[in-house]
């Protein structure tokens, strides 16, 4: 059972690095395709902005596909739960996300001012929706979410769902993963673009900074107010992954403020997620991407890991039916099957990174609007 | 209670969705080898058209490449958002491969794709025609590990049900990863797209030809597709033939309804139906032609193994079902009350819980605890009925899938044969028939699809959980929304694709030679010195 | 130095091969299928091309014989 229960954290920990991993590298590419009709005003200038992210956003992309196939594998119980209830706004979600693979490919091979801005339209879409998805998921999950479980396994919605979209605590919170998106991109294209396209996207990120950190605080109020999880008694963490015959779950206002309380040093986080954001808009003032981007990281770490750290071991709580919420310990995977997904994960992640860094190093450098606009191969 | 329309509405969805994704699959599996080996020889020989014909064809691969990697997000989803009862039931062992799809398969092609389309100016040849392999790789080990996911699906092996979490649990990675049907259809699909994209770049490549375009172009990409394909044409008939046998030993309601075998018969007699009209209402053919003594050896590769037909496996199901539902009884009396006797009353049954699931829509309410004695029988009829798929469109699927497959052999054995003795262009009916083969890979993927898939039917989980127990509970209207959303999304797509495949293609590879002179589209840092002229970069810490 | 380096290196490739060989053998006959006959379509399609080469150098084929080297 011990053992049961350290691969269940770990791959607690590990979702919380893949969403953040996802938030980065996807977040980035998002932010450069939300600012792409405003850091670029002419068709060159575009494809600069496109060329810069270019190479990348493919791999960059398989962050998202690994997220969704990971859920399933090491909490299929969430998986099967969260993307169901929520189908509205999935099926939102996916159709601007698969705008973005083909407008990359199919804008600039044809010229046409029409058919290239139709795409730069898609990828406004595809960039700045999948962003405030990603958030208010974040916002809807803090809050609980309506639904409750057959005796079979399977989930009953009980919620429309017009309130996960009209939601205001979860659209603060899309607004918030938006503005982290575009100064993530926004740094991004200082470091590889030049001239304009790095001014004007340099007074967009800076913004981004700023309104993350602001809204960021403001969160942390909100927090204060909303009903938070908890379980009524201490429970086995070791227990058999399903959510039926649960143990006593109670909602209580500021609950989600109990882990900080009983673990001060959880405060490191939201500190760090702060500093990011403001040291991260500093940085980018004094006109240092290169800092300002890795700070734009520590920011996104800090912010999920808050969350994370509030909810824990809450994954996904129902609020209508509190002790089929799930849990870290009630949604996952058997000990068995998280034991090889961590064999591939310590084996394969290492190599990622290398190969991906190593990508990253081979298409360093600036990218200049001449050189895009005399290649036909460029995006 | 489950409503059938929105089931109904779920298939359909999956169905589009993946025969739409499963389109483009295909030929990103073969064009990968086929790039890649064009770009081995041009790194032999050092001959600049290899590297010219690595990047048009490059290009064409571009514009399939993005549509099959945007459908792939719906895919890698859509188990989530309409299949919640399946992805909980199985999600243990079937999300594992498809995790690892993405650690292992997904990132290498991803990341690699984008320095195979970028690198060039930018990597030595040696290195980039290496790119080009792992982006090979990548692609196929991604079929690999949704094969295994999928072979899963149709013989569930290496998992077990508990009915303590009330789902499958993973119990032996071997057995998932080994499996036999995950190990053929591998092969088979894999090859099956190398056949696809030898069939592009052939088919092309004859359009060049016929109109005397680009002559060595075209003549150097046509001998490289044809003996690509010949060899990947005759071992993908090989495959479906190892496929059939393993269908025979562990599907045989999909083997029954694939060849048409209403009844069994004494072996060696099974009869191989060339043409048939199955009619599934009245469990006959309405015509057919065949010949005896041709099916046994054909399947299960003796002379003394009856071929099970439709009328004996309904009667062996209906056993089935009568057990399953004392064990699907008895598991709800576990889950809600945990009381030990309930569970060894389950156990007792448990290998045919499956078929209890399955006479689950047929019960008062759906409710099998309100079958009565009256109404068993009714109720047994119909589930064992529903346990054979649907027998003209599997015998049509399977037919016509075959028949491509040999029309392929015989297409690419004539033009590698013509290839090979130069003399492709004295015989224009074959370069036309090359050029209107082009779509035809890709339609035998289809039909492959929908034989192994159809006649999975009626389980999303072979044996254990029916489609119809699989999908989430969702309103109709939901549905609407996504399937409405879907064909309007996916029509713009295939219109774009399609314009600009047309387009380029025709365009060719001169054109494009003498429109781009080769300029990199990045400024290079000085060489050998990395990023040092470039002040942003000797700040940072990327590396 | 540097020769016992790369021979000791090329060796344990060779392991790696094996054992993956062994392991496809003795499991996976047909991923062990797989492997080698991808590799085998890969270098038959190369050597089709080789072989063009060859016997477009020796004037056997029917375009005009100027080596496409535009770049």
């Amino acid at each position: 059972m011990e053992l049961y229960v350290a691969l269940k954290v770990t791959w607690a920990l590990l979702l919380g690095i893949l969403l953040t991993g996802l938030a980065i590298m996807v977040g980035m590419d998002m932010g450069v395709g939300t600012l792409l009709r405003f850091v670029g005003r002419s068709d060159g200038e575009r494809r600069t902005a496109l060329a810069i992210i270019g190479p990348h956003w493919d791999g960059n992309q398989v962050w998202f596909i690994l997220g969704g196939g990971a859920i399933f594998a090491a909490f299929p119980t969430l998986y099967a739960t969260s993307f169901s209830t929520f189908y509205i706004v999935m099926i939102l979600l996916l159709f601007s996300m698969i705008m973005r693979p083909v407008a990359f490919e199919y804008r600039s091979k044809v010229d046409a001012s029409r058919w290239r801005e139709a795409w730069d339209w898609a990828f406004l879409i595809s960039g700045a929706l999948p962003m405030i998805i990603y958030g208010a998921a974040f916002g809807n999950v803090l809050q609980g979410v309506g639904f409750h479980f057959g005796w079979d396994g399977q989930y009953y919605q009980n919620e429309s769902f017009i309130w996960y979209l009209a939601n205001p605590f979860a659209l603060m919170c899309g607004i918030l993963s938006l503005s982290l998106a575009v100064y993530q991109g926004g740094a991004m294209l200082m470091i590889r673009g030049e001239g304009v396209i790095a001014e004007r996207a340099r007074r967009y990120a800076i913004c981004g900074g700023a309104v993350a950190a602001l809204l960021f605080v403001a969160g942390g109020i909100w927090v204060q107010f909303i009903k938070g999880f908890m379980f009524a008694q201490p429970v086995d963490p070791g227990m058999a992954a399903t959510p039926l015959n649960g143990p006593l779950v109670l909602m209580r206002t500021g609950a989600w403020m109990n882990n900080f309380h009983i673990h001060p040093l959880l405060w490191l986080l939201p500190a760090l997620g702060l500093a990011g954001m403001i040291m991260g808009s500093f940085s980018l003032i004094a006109r240092k991407p290169v800092l300002g981007w890795w700070l734009g990281a520590v920011a996104w770490i800090g912010t999920i890991f808050t969350a994370g750290g509030a909810m824990f071991p809450f994954l996904m709580p129902s609020s209508t039916t509190p002790s089929e919420s799930l849990t870290v310990w009630n949604a996952s995977g058997s000990e068995y099957n998280l034991g090889w997904m961590l064999v591939f994960a310590v084996a394969f992640v290492p190599a990622i990174l290398s190969y991906t860094t190593w990508a990253f190093r081979v298409m360093r450098g600036k990218v200049r609007t001449e050189t895009v606009i005399a290649d036909e191969h460029s995006y | 209670m489950i409503n059938p329309t929105v089931v109904d509405l779920s298939r359909l969805q999956f169905a589009l969705t993946a025969l739409y994704h499963f389109l483009f699959v295909p030929l990103t599996l073969g064009m990968t080898f086929i790039l890649a080996s064009m770009e081995t020889v041009y790194v032999i020989t050092g001959k600049q058209i290899y590297k010219d014909m690595t990047q048009f064809w490059g290009k064409l691969f571009g514009i399939n490449f993005a549509i099959g990697v945007a459908t792939g997000l719906t895919m890698e989803f859509e188990f989530g958002t309409n299949w919640s009862m399946y992805s909980h039931f199985v999600g243990d062992v079937f999300g594992t491969p498809l995790a690892i799809e993405g650690l292992m398969a997904f990132f290498m092609e991803s990341t690699f794709v984008g320095l195979m389309f970028f690198g060039w100016d930018r990597l030595s040849r040696g290195a980039h025609l290496a790119v080009t392999f792992l982006v090979a790789l990548g692609s196929n080990l991604s079929a690999l590990w949704i094969l295994i996911a999928n072979g899963f699906m149709q013989d569930p092996v290496g998992a077990s049900f508990d009915p303590k979490t009330m789902r499958m649990q993973f119990r032996s990675f071997g057995a998932l990863v080994f499996s036999p049907d995950a190990q053929a259809k591998f092969v088979h699909t894999t090859l099956a797209g190398f056949v696809t994209g030898a069939m592009f770049v052939m088919g092309v490549s004859a359009y060049y030809l016929l109109r005397k375009q680009h002559r060595e172009f075209a003549a150097r990409s046509f001998r490289m597709a044809a003996l690509f394909g010949i060899i990947s044409s005759l071992a993908v008939v090989t495959l479906g033939d190892a496929l059939g046998r393993l269908d025979f030993l562990v599907q045989p309601t999909k083997l029954a309804a694939m060849e048409g075998i209403w009844h069994t018969s004494k072996p060696p007699y099974a009869p191989w139906k060339i043409f048939a009209i199955p009619d599934d209402k009245t469990q006959k053919d309405l015509f057919n032609v065949s010949i005896p003594y041709v099916l046994t050896p054909l399947v299960a590769h003796d002379f003394t193994s009856p071929i099970p037909g439709v009328d004996a496996l309904e009667h062996s199901a209906r056993a089935k079902v009568i057990k399953g539902i004392k064990a699907v009884v008895a598991l709800k009396a576990y889950g809600t009350t945990r009381n030990p006797a309930a569970l060894a009353a389950f156990r007792a049954n448990e290998s045919d819980m499956g078929y209890g699931f399955l006479a689950q829509r047929y019960a008062p309410d759906q409710d099998l605890s309100k079958i009565t004695v009256q109404n068993l029988p009714s109720i047994v009829q119909k589930a064992a009925r529903d346990t054979i798929p649907n027998v003209f469109v599997e015998f049509w699927s399977f037919r016509l899938m075959v028949l491509l497959g040999f029309v392929f052999v015989v297409v690419f054995a004539f033009c590698a044969y013509y290839s090979l003795r130069n003399e492709l262009e004295k015989h224009p009916l074959l370069l036309k028939a090359a050029t209107w083969a082009i779509p035809l890979p890709v339609l035998a993927c289809e039909f492959g699809w929908i034989t192994a898939e159809n006649g999975r039917q009626p389980w999303t989980v072979f044996g254990w959980l029916p489609t119809f127990q699989s999908a989430s509970s969702h309103d109709v209207g939901y549905m609407v929304f996504s399937l409405v959303g879907f064909a309007f999304l996916y029509s713009l797509f295939i219109a774009a694709e399609l314009y600009l495949m047309f387009k380029f293609a025709r365009l060719g590879p001169v054109q494009h030679l003498t429109q781009t002179p080769h300029a990199p589209a990045f400024v290079q840092p000085a060489l050998g010195q990395p990023g040092f002229t470039d002040k942003s970069w000797a700040d940072n810490s990327w590396q | 130095m540097t020769n016992i380096i790369r021979i000791l290196a090329l060796a344990a490739v060779l392991a790696l091969a094996l054992m993956l060989a062994v392991v496809a053998g003795d499991f996976g006959p047909w991923y062990f299928a797989w492997l080698v006959g991808t590799t085998m379509i890969v270098l038959i399609s190369v050597a089709g091309a080789v072989l063009f080469e060859t016997q477009h150098a020796a004037g056997d084929t029917p375009y005009e014989h100027s080596a496409p080297t535009e770049t």
